[in-house]
């Protein structure tokens, strides 16, 4: 093959990406019904099952997704609100119910920390991305005049994600969303490896994304 | 010609020592040093002047796991310098006055006058990575005891706690690094822990209810 060709086989490659179907629900109370002003919302993550844990880097996801579609919108980062709220928000201690928050605020210090904060919703995430079945299989050699891969692998990921909005000033939920993605990733190798994979994570995000973003910005 | 330039059976010879250290790269020992800053506590402090002590096996604490097969690694997790980092940071956020004592307390003991000392030991530490329970998470387990003492080394109190860290696996994080973060998190949960109930422990409960400038602010956390 031509080197030009190489190139192009080389640029094309990074586009290539699986299928992913993504499914997303929405049940709102309350919508906001004045500007969110100088207030800020945070994105917390869920982490109190035993058998996963909702991933930071999800979450960071989602508010980089607000944050860049709607400037208007101030997004406080998760470690920063665990670290200026700490201990009260780690998975032992966080709140599980809006009406725990008033018992939070009988904190003197909490209350003034909040204050300074202006967190006016408080969004909760919770779920997962898991690798379901996978196929296929793929040997790779290495010898003195060099290495390849032969074979093909398949594998399926399904992700599983809920926000639960809280109202930090009514002390109430008032939207609640929930989004399923799933997408099937392939890998043919002939000397190269060409992996082809579904971006399941990154289409819930998207999907959680962009259904926060319209919640929040239904006042504006 | 360069001096760089090796023969056939030269590279040969590199090729198979490059392989072979990467097969046994998996069957060496896993060492954790776990590092972290820990954020203040928010909360209204005791008005208490804690005395702290910590022995070498708690300052220096590691946590050393034998291989028990080829296929398996040994891990060796060292805490100390994270588990003084956290309670220095986590007192001085609950007390008013906290002081480093002199030596461990007991009768002759030159110390500082204080209201009581805090013995923290960590009794336990386990560890799970996906490849043990075939769930995606790394967790780490541990279990403290408290002594809380008088200058004089006369009990106060004796309570255990146990505290828990779990991270999900991520693209291109090795074992090492998620063991690591499970550490920070099972950290975060001992000093959320103590916080939220050392006034809540019976004999803690007691001994404040008894002191005078205590008795009634006892329910800050």
């Amino acid at each position: 093959m031509k080197p030009g060709r190489w190139l192009v086989v080389g640029m094309l490659v990074p586009w290539l990406t699986g299928c992913v179907n993504a499914t997303v629900d929405q049940m709102v109370f309350n919508s906001p019904t004045e500007s969110m002003g100088d207030a800020s919302v945070v994105i917390l993550g869920r982490r109190h099952a035993s058998d996963y844990e909702t991933e930071p880097d999800f979450i960071r996801c989602v508010g980089s997704h607000i944050g860049a579609r709607d400037d208007s919108i101030r997004i406080i980062g998760e470690l920063e609100f665990l670290n200026a709220l700490y201990p009260w928000f780690e998975p032992r201690t966080a709140p599980l119910r809006p009406a725990d928050l008033e018992k939070l605020l009988e904190h003197r210090d909490v209350a003034q920390k909040f204050a300074s904060l202006q967190t006016r919703y408080m969004i909760w995430i919770d779920g997962s991305t898991v690798r379901g079945e996978s196929a296929g299989s793929m040997t790779c050699g290495i010898g003195p005049g060099g290495g390849g891969c032969f074979g093909f692998g398949t594998w399926s990921d399904d992700a599983s994600y809920e926000a639960t909005i809280w109202d930090f000033t009514r002390r109430a939920e008032v939207g609640r969303i929930s989004a399923t993605a799933s997408g099937q990733s392939y890998m043919p190798a002939v000397v190269l490896p060409i992996p082809i994979i579904a971006p399941v994570q990154g289409t819930a995000c998207d999907s959680v994304g962009d259904q926060l973003l319209q919640f929040l910005s239904s006042d504006n | 010609m360069s001096g760089s330039m090796t023969t056939a059976p030269e590279r040969c010879r590199w090729l198979t020592t490059l392989v072979l250290a990467c097969l046994l790269a998996g069957c060496g020992t896993k060492e954790v040093i776990v590092q972290s800053e820990f954020p203040d506590p928010v909360m209204n402090r005791l008005p208490l002047t804690l005395g702290i002590w910590y022995d070498d096996a708690f300052a220096n604490h590691e946590f050393f796991d034998e291989a028990s097969g080829r296929a398996e690694s040994s891990w060796l997790v060292n805490t100390g310098q994270a588990q003084v980092e956290l309670w220095q940071t986590l007192l001085k956020g609950m007390f008013e006055n906290v002081v480093f004592m002199n030596s461990k307390p007991g009768p002759g003991q030159m110390n500082p006058v204080v209201d009581a000392v805090l013995l923290p030991a960590v009794d336990e530490l386990q560890y799970a990575i996906p490849a043990h329970t075939n769930v995606k998470v790394y967790e780490i387990w541990m279990r403290y005891r408290f002594h809380l003492v008088t200058t004089g080394g006369d009990p106060i109190a004796e309570w255990t706690m146990p505290a828990y860290g779990k991270t999900p696996t991520a693209f291109m994080q090795s074992d090492e690094g998620a063991v690591r973060l499970a550490a920070i998190v099972a950290l975060r949960d001992a000093g959320a822990h103590f916080a939220t109930t050392f006034t809540r422990v019976p004999q803690v409960e007691a001994w404040l209810n008894s002191l005078p400038h205590t008795g009634q602010q006892q329910a800050a956390p």
